[in-house]
């Protein structure tokens, strides 16, 4: 076996490889010095890259052992001399390619993935048997891209058009199907059957009304009101403003938060959560498929409440934001969630600032207890807020 | 604020199925839709039979996440709806209200209730007792309240009153004349000049 490239990591002392080594293992051979990244069109080292800035290593002259490839390449490089030149033509003329083209006469430029940087693409540490099929890579159809206007949906030339045109995909109707590439024609069919589904849904969803506000979700007037509100236990739709409306209305005369406002206002089964969806599901599967997307959503994001392990979050460990504990936090000392207070609000703060020597003095009165001091409902709250009032909720802080 | 939107919408709805469900809701004025007068058909099989009632209907702001208030203003004799004020005792105009439900709804709601008494939950302790302690009596007064009050020949009846008082008769005597004899004028004359 010809090992014509000298292996880099020999070079360094440290090939692991050894004797099953690809690469040449002999201080005679030359070593490749081509910069990848240049050839792949972004190194970002530009001139000042200590690698060799060549376009098209994949020298292919005609009847040449292809195992001699790289060698042949580094030939090539050479023989231009000014690399810069075929840099700046912008597309690599590489022998085999270059004859190819102009057997084609085509002034058309392959798609953006030129047939050698698919090649190019497995990289200089290539096996053997990837440069001996190397040679017939150009002519082999699967390398060969096809023709990206017949696949936008018409191509000028038609019949005479030098590029493959791809087979007529039966979801989208375009000829974007590579004849040759059958891992790539599923996958642009199973992308294209989704998208069509999802087509098809929101064409669903457009007539749903809402059962609260009696119009169209979809056809609401501002962008943020046009979503629907999944409820988790039934599957009667409504918008997503009606619904959190409804949920968080204040309960009128005897009417239970949790029999009433948090039911479907339809059947009156109770929901947990509701989901917004800019779709309407139609099967059980799909409802399914909109709530595990929107929970692994919410799963990455802060929980505002929980504060990192500072505050309390009212949802608890059904939370569908994320509980980071940060170290140092409330949490993460005393291992549960710290006692529920008011949040501060910014335009109380300087006023308690101004308001806390007066508390010192009531501290001073120690032999009351709070409860016998005559202290307006107000002054209670913002001592309870401090900390220094007994209250429900600041009990089982001095508990543990 | 009201969502008239929704109101609008649903006296579309209401006036599209008036023949089916002989429910009718119109405006007060056109000015003011949270305003509104409902008429209901008396249900068949029952003593509010061939009777038209009127519901005040007044809209709370926040409707329709709170219940609409309904309120009958012809005189109804039936356990759950005061014979004095009209006030309606139904759970789902009260805390089992939902947005889902329309004035259409509520209004159909309305109807059922007054085929289907609940004098357990009573809103009226006199008729609620009087159904339950003799159901004659009570559907022979509910029966002539609404040939008295619910019947559009009925409506002026204050008026035919005031006519047969002009005759000459006492109000009170003329007034249980029209009663006995289920509003008709002509008839009360005849029991006032025979009696």
């Amino acid at each position: 076996m010809a090992k014509r490239v000298l292996c880099k990591f020999f070079a360094h002392g440290a090939c692991l490889k050894g004797e099953h080594c690809e690469f040449s293992h002999d201080w005679k051979d030359p070593s490749n010095n081509i910069c990848t990244f240049y050839q792949k069109g972004a190194c970002a080292f530009g001139s000042r890259c200590r690698y060799e800035h060549v376009k098209g290593s994949r020298a292919q002259s005609s009847g040449s052992s292809s195992s001699a490839n790289s060698h042949q390449s580094l030939a090539f490089d050479s023989a231009l001399a000014h690399p810069s030149r075929t840099a700046s033509s912008g597309v690599a003329l590489v022998p085999g390619t270059l004859s190819e083209l102009s057997a084609f006469s085509s002034p058309f430029l392959p798609p953006p993935k030129p047939a050698w940087s698919d090649s190019l693409d497995d990289g200089d540490f290539d096996h053997n048997e990837d440069d001996d099929v190397g040679e017939t890579r150009s002519a082999r159809p699967a390398d060969r891209a096809i023709c990206s206007f017949a696949a936008a949906g018409n191509c000028p030339r038609g019949e005479n058009c030098p590029h493959i045109h791809g087979d007529i995909c039966p979801s989208c109707g375009k000829h974007c199907l590579h004849p040759y590439r059958p891992v790539e024609r599923e996958e642009h069919m199973r992308t294209c059957e989704e998208k069509h589904k999802q087509l098809e849904a929101l064409k669903r969803s457009q007539e749903i009304e809402c059962s609260v506000c009696l119009e169209r979700v979809l056809s609401k007037p501002t962008v943020a009101e046009r979503k629907f509100g999944i409820l988790s236990e039934c599957d009667h739709p409504f918008c997503i403003s009606c619904i959190r409306n409804w949920r968080s209305s204040s309960p009128t005369s005897g009417m239970d938060v949790n029999s009433a406002l948090r039911a479907c206002p339809i059947c009156r089964k109770l929901s947990y959560f509701v989901i917004p969806s800019v779709i309407w599901y139609n099967t059980k599967e799909e409802k399914e498929e909109i709530v595990d997307s929107y929970k692994a959503r919410l799963s990455s994001i802060d929980c505002k409440h929980f504060d990192f392990g500072n505050g309390n979050c009212p949802f608890g460990t059904s939370c569908f934001y994320k509980h980071t504990v940060k170290p140092g936090s409330y949490v993460w000392k005393f291992h549960r969630p710290p006692p529920r207070r008011p949040p501060p609000r910014r335009s109380d703060t300087v006023r308690m600032d101004a308001l806390y020597e007066m508390f010192e003095h009531l501290e001073e009165l120690e032999d009351y207890t709070p409860g016998d001091l005559d202290i307006p409902l107000e002054v209670q709250l913002l001592l309870m807020q401090l900390g220094l009032y007994p209250s429900d909720s600041s009990d089982d802080e001095l508990n543990y | 604020m009201v969502d008239f939107a929704r109101v609008q919408k649903e006296l579309q709805e209401c006036s599209r199925d008036i023949e089916r469900s002989g429910i009718k809701v119109v405006p007060k004025s056109d000015a003011n839709l949270a305003c509104l007068l409902g008429t209901i058909p008396g249900p068949i099989g029952t003593p509010y039979e061939g009777g038209t009632f009127q519901i005040d209907i007044s809209l709370p702001d926040a409707y329709p996440f709170e219940p609409p208030k309904m309120q009958f203003t012809t005189k109804v004799w039936h356990p759950n709806i005061s014979s004095q004020s009209g006030a309606i005792c139904l759970d789902i105009l009260k805390d089992q209200w939902s947005p889902a439900l329309t004035l259409k709804t509520a209004l159909l709601s309305v109807q059922a209730l007054l085929s289907a008494p609940q004098p357990d939950d009573p809103q009226d302790a006199v008729v609620a007792q009087q159904y339950l302690r003799d159901y004659q009596t009570f559907v022979g007064t509910a029966r002539y309240w609404t040939e008295s009050f619910a019947k559009s020949s009925s409506i002026g009846i204050d008026e035919k009153v005031k006519r047969l008082v002009e005759m000459g008769f006492p109000e009170g005597r003329a007034r249980s004349a029209l009663e006995t004899v289920g509003g008709d004028e002509n008839l009360a004359l005849e029991t006032l000049c025979s009696g």
